[in-house]
């Protein structure tokens, strides 16, 4: 046992860089990584990509290899949970019965796949959520004998699925509760333009439509929805957001509203224990109020920060929302808080590639961007979001969905 | 140390990356202060063309993930990437770009 040891709990994108910053800013005590998946930490993107056509994939994902893990000095108890924190103690506690004190405690617990209860019941193996590299595996293995896969869920991960099997020619139907798809992070227009991709793909979408039930078959599945019809698949993916995974920080008594609270360097409401990644609810200030964000550069930049601050330097994690997305050969950038828009403008790409949609709030000031192929349009525009430059909005066109193809 | 011929300096403009290639390796070339760089042309994290990407502060930004690599000797310089890119040596010959794809001797 040691006092001055850092415990980081949870090994995803988060936990991995509040261990790659503690070294890298020159930290030389102990670290111990405890985290329940049985992998070391590893980046989530190509776990709806190519680690379903590929088991290979699992290469691309590493952050932090076991042989990494070792030369940085870093014990792994992989596999292992921490139940319990005694903050008056500053200790953890795992499932295991192992026991660590920490000087500093990383909450990186991230978020888990929100689970329907009829989904809960099923017990056929056909239903599907993705979110650790275990998930990514069943999924891929039982891809081999579908021949149609109905995706539950019109956001992200579900459309990323939809494009990843579509190219290993399985029928793929979409079920979305809401009118459009990814409603929460773009403007209609961008929605529009991912139906048009994925229907010129071959992809069916039932809108509007909400799942009530699934009956496990000997050989499908039965979904029914609150249509009263009924689809037959093969496997189903269910993917309707997350929740973060915040049980063992509530237990220990941290604030907690919407995720962990943290503050603009990671720190939750016990000094000791900093929290970054999916699982934290921190001050946005492009944002301009508290946001949870469920994304690979959040999780990263954050982390970055809760790391330098808990070595005492001074941060302050101020980042502009962005995430990305690749579907059938585009890749699909999104930068700052695009569904917040009042008008959306467009700028087509150079030489037939697909182009920008900027985002301008109710005050017509400039609140987001959408990048599809046209990174020369796309990254001026990023850097104004996040440095509050001028757009000059003379080559841009109002849009409505039909224009763009 | 054998060069190969990339084309003319005038190919690469300061504060721009031009893609080219030298004996089937892609190079990322680039141009600082009057002098050449170059730099293999592919991100060391995930699979995208650094030449694609934006030259700024002397730095490559990758266009996918935003990691930043140095163009004179191609280490990393922010997140995600930390394993360095391969440097390559260039000279500039009567105008042409030769570049050599031998590790220039310690």
């Amino acid at each position: 046992m040691n006092k001055d040891t850092m415990v980081v709990v949870g090994g995803g994108q988060a936990g991995g860089w509040v261990i790659k910053t503690l070294r890298s800013e020159g930290f030389t005590g102990p670290i111990v990584l405890i985290s329940a998946e049985t992998h070391p930490p590893y980046e989530r993107p190509p776990l709806s990509k190519n680690l379903l056509r590929n088991a290979d994939a699992i290469s691309e994902t590493a952050l932090l290899s076991e042989a990494d893990l070792e030369s940085a000095g870093v014990e792994a108890w992989l596999g292992d949970e921490v139940v319990e924190i005694d903050r008056a103690g500053r200790t953890v506690r795992c499932a295991s019965g192992r026991e660590q004190e920490y000087h500093r405690l990383f909450l990186t617990t991230g978020s888990r796949p929100r689970i329907p209860d009829w989904m809960a019941a099923s017990r056929s193996g056909r239903a599907h959520v993705l979110r650790t590299i275990d998930d990514a595996s069943s999924l891929r293995a039982g891809l081999a004998s579908t021949g149609h896969l109905v995706i539950v869920g019109g956001g992200w991960i579900g459309l990323e699925v939809a494009a990843s099997v579509r190219d290993m020619g399985i029928a793929v139907t979409v079920v979305e509760s809401a009118s459009r798809l990814c409603q929460r992070s773009v403007p209609e227009p961008v929605s529009h333009w991912l139906r048009t991709l994925h229907e010129g793909h071959g992809v069916t979408f039932l809108m509007g439509r909400s799942v009530e039930g699934l009956v496990d078959e000997a050989d499908h599945i039965g979904i029914t929805l609150d249509d009263g019809s009924m689809l037959v698949a093969d496997r189903m993916l269910v993917s309707i957001g997350a929740v973060p995974d915040v049980a063992l920080a509530q237990s220990a008594g941290l604030e907690i509203y919407n995720g962990i609270v943290v503050d603009e360097t990671g720190q939750t409401s016990d000094p000791a224990i900093f929290a970054a990644g999916d699982v934290t609810n921190f001050p946005c200030s492009f944002a301009g109020c508290a946001t949870r964000r469920e994304s690979w550069a959040n999780a990263q930049n954050q982390a970055i920060a809760a790391g330098k601050a808990a070595l005492g330097q001074a941060v302050h994690y101020a980042e502009l929302p962005w995430l990305w997305s690749d579907q059938y050969g585009h890749n699909i950038q999104i930068a700052g808080l695009p569904e917040k828009a009042g008008e959306v403008l467009f700028a087509p790409g150079p030489e037939g590639a697909t182009g920008v949609w900027l985002s301008l709030d109710h005050d017509r000031r400039p609140c987001g961007a959408i990048g599809v192929g046209a990174p020369r349009i796309f990254r001026p525009v990023m850097k104004a979001l996040k440095n509050g430059g001028e757009i000059d909005l003379g080559g841009w066109e109002a849009v409505n969905n039909a224009e763009v193809q | 140390m054998e060069w190969i011929d990339v084309g003319s300096a005038e190919i690469v403009a300061e504060e721009e990356v031009t893609a080219v290639q030298a004996g089937g390796v892609p190079i990322a070339l680039f141009r600082k202060e009057g002098r050449f760089f170059a730099l293999h042309d592919l991100c060391t994290h995930g699979q995208a063309l650094l030449s694609e990407g934006f030259v700024e502060d002397g730095c490559i930004e990758c266009p996918l993930h935003q990691g930043l690599f140095d163009i004179e000797t191609g280490e990393p310089r922010s997140a995600p990437v930390t394993v360095p890119v391969r440097s390559y040596p260039v000279r500039e010959v009567e105008g042409r770009l030769q570049v050599s794809l031998e590790t220039p001797s310690a």
